[in-house]
């Protein structure tokens, strides 16, 4: 099994205006298997997949995200947000195997 | 005079390859017109997902746009990319976008709820399917309005692993 599971990164625009809406990138790594294959010697492999993301800025609820296992390996989702205050986004990943990764990155604004 | 057969075969089968080309040609184009006319249709399967999920609401076309290539260089990694014109504003914002692809095991493939601080209804993932089938994209607006969009994905093997 990979032991990189649960490392993941935000990616923030490299610089924010006030009251503008950026476009963030997440990106995490899992193996997201859909429990449909099998391993070389025909013992299926049980699924395991990132099945509940949470985005949260500054404390508040943003964005909740209700995956299948249809979604990529390395799963990766690109969304907009309003950046209305210096706070940190957190998106914190579940799995259904209970396996909780969370990231977190600060939004700062450019000196103008 | 060596050889007179190897060029009557020649010529025969060269009139046979041009043959071959123009029906692939005119067989591309109705594989084109199928997706566009009744292969984007919804199954029953499909239909039985959207009223578990939306009920009996009215799903209209519009206001979704989606980019996604026409035929997926690989099909455990199809990238989409949403966008939409939906006003994002306090009291009347999206509330959500659902991916619905038709010939996947999971045909509710994701669901995504947001809130109006998002500030615009935009999203881009990367999905898995299993073969050629519509990848459909439905909007739900916090006023219960349902907006739509759907395109026919071609590929080749089988992505969901």
């Amino acid at each position: 099994m990979r032991d990189d599971v649960g490392q993941g990164k935000i990616i923030l625009p490299v610089k924010i205006a006030r009251n503008s809406v950026i476009n963030i990138r997440a990106l995490l790594s899992h193996p997201m298997l859909t429990g449909m294959s099998r391993d070389q010697a025909g013992i299926p492999i049980p699924a395991y997949f990132v099945n509940d993301v949470v985005i949260t800025y500054g404390g508040e609820h943003v964005a909740h995200f209700e995956w299948s296992s249809g979604i990529s390996r390395d799963p990766f989702v690109g969304f907009s947000l309003r950046a209305d205050k210096e706070a940190p986004v957190t998106i914190t990943w579940k799995d259904n195997k209970g396996g909780v990764y969370t990231q977190s990155a600060d939004i700062k604004f450019a000196v103008a | 005079m060596r050889d007179p057969l190897s060029r009557r075969t020649f010529l025969k089968s060269s009139a046979l390859a041009v043959a071959a080309i123009a029906a692939s040609g005119s067989a591309a184009a109705a594989a084109e017109q199928f997706s566009a006319g009744p292969g984007n249709e919804p199954d029953d399967d499909v239909k039985k997902v959207l009223r578990e999920k939306f009920g009996t609401r009215v799903i209209r076309e519009g206001h979704i746009t989606l980019d996604v290539p026409d035929v997926a260089p690989d099909s455990r990694e199809v990238p989409l990319l949403i966008e939409s014109d939906l006003p994002m504003t306090p009291d009347n914002y999206v509330k959500g976008i659902h991916i619905v692809v038709d010939h996947n095991p999971d045909i509710y493939l994701a669901g995504f709820d947001f809130t109006a601080a998002i500030g615009a209804a935009t999203l881009d993932t990367r999905i898995k399917m299993r073969r050629s089938s519509a990848v459909r994209i439905i909007a739900e607006t916090s006023k219960g309005e349902l907006w739509t969009t759907s395109r026919f994905v071609y590929t080749s093997l089988n992505g969901c692993v």
